[in-house]
């Protein structure tokens, strides 16, 4: 696996996209697990598929990886159509899939060897160095059953480098990890994104994808409800601004004349005001100051709140709660 | 785990087996580490000819009037006729195992993971569990022959002709309990009931019905009878339960192989991993 060979590959390539789906679904009886699912995942990024448990995400990812058909709908791999082309598509692709698994009989080096066979031959020169890069080269000769839960994931991550992949899939990766776990998988994700991979990280724990992903989907009931970069999601929540002055009641007052502004709440850092859906953030905090200072007020604070992706995301999904 | 610890080692130079495929060394590599499996298949094979033997000979030794030598021709087919029941069981043992273990594992997902072909590790099961069934039965078969023509004495020893004939139709048996066992095992995903299932209708039910004169030639259809027919003629002195010609043997033994076989592959290739 030289550094020079993955680049050459990388740069075959095409599309700006990894994963596309077009009206992706998947039934089983009457649920439907996944719903019309438009996914388009920016090559060379970690993207997010968040959602909370049973929202389909980990449906979507087998069905990508062919482990379960698609009720209808289009999916695209590396460019590539699935699952017509599924074995050139996979064969540049890991993943981990729910909890890794392995042969508990086998060495963490034998469990590796079975699944290099089934790959390209190269895959079995890259053994030493994917268990290397899992931290895994010490303990590579010990019977998997023996191996931690932490160690196990390790060993999954290892045997997705045997493809040296270009997509890396890892479904709840973090699961059952420690806190210095989760913070030594965040790196080495971003490790693998800064390599020029791309990593499709599915997810319930906001925090994890907000920490390690640059775009992020957020799914609910099998369905996309929203996607792009985070900052972007972020920012197409509610706009707030925080104000703290040196009379509330007054400036309260003011700001319920302001047509910009949809709701003012104090709170103990200050006035929390909520701009108007259709109102444009800037020429409205400008209007707003003019009208605070001249009145005499102090102004102590002002600063618009930036919407977390966990406030952006309880958004979403308490929509979809009600139109459901 | 370190992102930034090395990205990869040099390759190395691997010692691989060049005439044996990458993964039926895979499916080799995970038979015949399963050390309780490996024991329990060769102890069933070799343990009970040594024990056999060297009841002969104690009982040879102690009253030759009555016990004759412990080798020889006649004690040779009876340990046959042992050998291939044991020899059935090991070869259900391995099937069952070379069948489900990746199901019950949880690895059978990870394979399909890679984009090969389905059908490509059920069909390196094959080779990899004939391999060990059939090791395993040779290693009772060659306790016999040694022993059945060292301890001779003054009877007569097996031939050489004898020998391989008896070798091979024991690789044909065990061959075709390992196909049939990996083959409901492929398609029910359990490796318990396979077993279960599979030892009863080769050591009790198939029997019986070989023994019901009523079915007529139905009982053709039953592979104990056309391994019958293929074993040698020296071995069943008393003649073949069915008779039956050559080319309804191969065909009744063609179809042993390949439905099982087949319908385990159908079902690796349809269920969801």
């Amino acid at each position: 696996m030289s550094i020079d060979r993955q680049a050459n590959r990388r740069k075959e390539g095409s599309g700006a996209f990894i994963v596309e789906t077009s009206r992706l679904r998947k039934r089983f009886g009457d649920r439907v697990a996944v719903d019309d699912v438009d996914l388009r995942v920016p090559r060379g990024s970690a993207f997010g598929y968040l959602g909370p448990n049973g929202a389909g995400k980990t449906t979507l990812i087998r069905m990508l990886l062919g482990l379960t058909g698609a009720t209808s709908g289009t999916m695209h791999l590396l460019g590539r159509p699935v699952p017509a082309e599924r074995t050139a598509a996979l064969a540049r692709v890991g993943a981990i899939v729910e909890e890794p698994r392995f042969h508990g009989h086998l060495t963490g080096r034998e469990n590796l060897t079975v699944i290099a066979a089934a790959r390209e031959p190269e895959a079995h020169d890259r053994i030493d160095g994917a268990l290397a890069r899992a931290g895994l080269s010490r303990r590579a000769d010990e019977r998997v059953k023996r191996y931690s839960l932490g160690m196990r994931q390790r060993l999954g991550v290892a045997r997705s480098l045997l493809a040296d992949p270009e997509l890396l899939i890892l479904d709840e990766p973090t699961n059952g990890l420690d806190p210095a776990g989760m913070h030594e998988f965040r790196d080495m994700i971003r490790g693998f994104v800064a390599e020029g991979r791309t990593v499709l990280l599915s997810s319930h724990l906001l925090d994890e994808v907000e920490k390690i992903c640059d775009a992020v989907a957020i799914v609910d009931r099998g369905r996309v409800a929203m996607q792009g970069s985070i900052a972007d999601l972020a920012r197409g929540g509610e706009q707030t601004i925080l104000i703290a002055t040196s009379d509330e009641e007054r400036a309260l007052a003011l700001l319920a004349e302001n047509r910009a502004v949809a709701s003012a709440v104090a709170e103990p850092e200050g006035l929390r005001v909520r701009l108007g859906p259709d109102v444009e953030a800037e020429p409205a905090a400008d209007d707003i100051g003019r009208r605070l200072v001249p009145a005499g007020l102090a102004i102590r604070r002002f600063e618009p709140a930036r919407a977390s992706l966990e406030q952006r995301f309880l958004e979403i999904t308490s929509r979809l709660e009600e139109a459901a | 785990m370190n992102a930034t610890t090395a990205t990869a080692e040099l390759p190395r130079t691997h010692s691989r087996s060049p005439r044996r495929p990458r993964l039926v060394n895979a499916e080799l590599l995970k038979l015949r580490k399963r050390r309780g499996l490996v024991l329990a298949t060769f102890a069933l094979t070799i343990l009970p000819m040594i024990v056999a033997y060297v009841v002969l000979v104690i009982l040879h030794a102690t009253e030759p009037a009555k016990h004759g030598p412990a080798g020889g021709l006649e004690n040779f087919s009876g340990s046959i006729y042992v050998l291939t029941q044991l020899g059935v069981v090991a070869a259900i043992l391995l099937g069952a195992t070379a069948g489900a273990g990746d199901l019950r594992s949880g690895v059978f997902r990870e394979l399909v993971v890679t984009g090969r072909p389905r059908l490509a590790p059920f069909a390196a099961r094959v080779p990899a569990g004939l391999g060990l069934a059939i090791a395993a039965v040779w290693a009772g078969f060659a306790v016999t022959a040694v022993a059945s023509t060292v301890l001779a004495g003054s009877l007569e020893a097996p031939g050489a002709g004898l020998l391989v004939e008896s070798a091979a139709w024991l690789a044909i048996v065990a061959g075709l309990a390992l196909v049939l066992a990996l083959g409901v095992s492929s398609a029910v995903g359990s490796r318990g009931t396979t077993i279960g299932v599979v030892v009863g209708w080769q050591l009790v039910l198939m029997p019986l019905l070989l023994q019901m004169k009523t079915l007529g030639s139905l009982r053709e259809l039953l592979p104990v009878a056309a391994t019958e027919r293929l074993g040698p003629s020296s071995l069943f002195d008393g003649g073949v339960a069915v008779p039956m010609s050559l080319s309804v043997t191969i065909a009744v033994i063609a179809a042993w192989t390949i439905v099982p076989l087949a319908v385990g592959a159908w079902r690796t290739s349809a269920r969801d991993a």
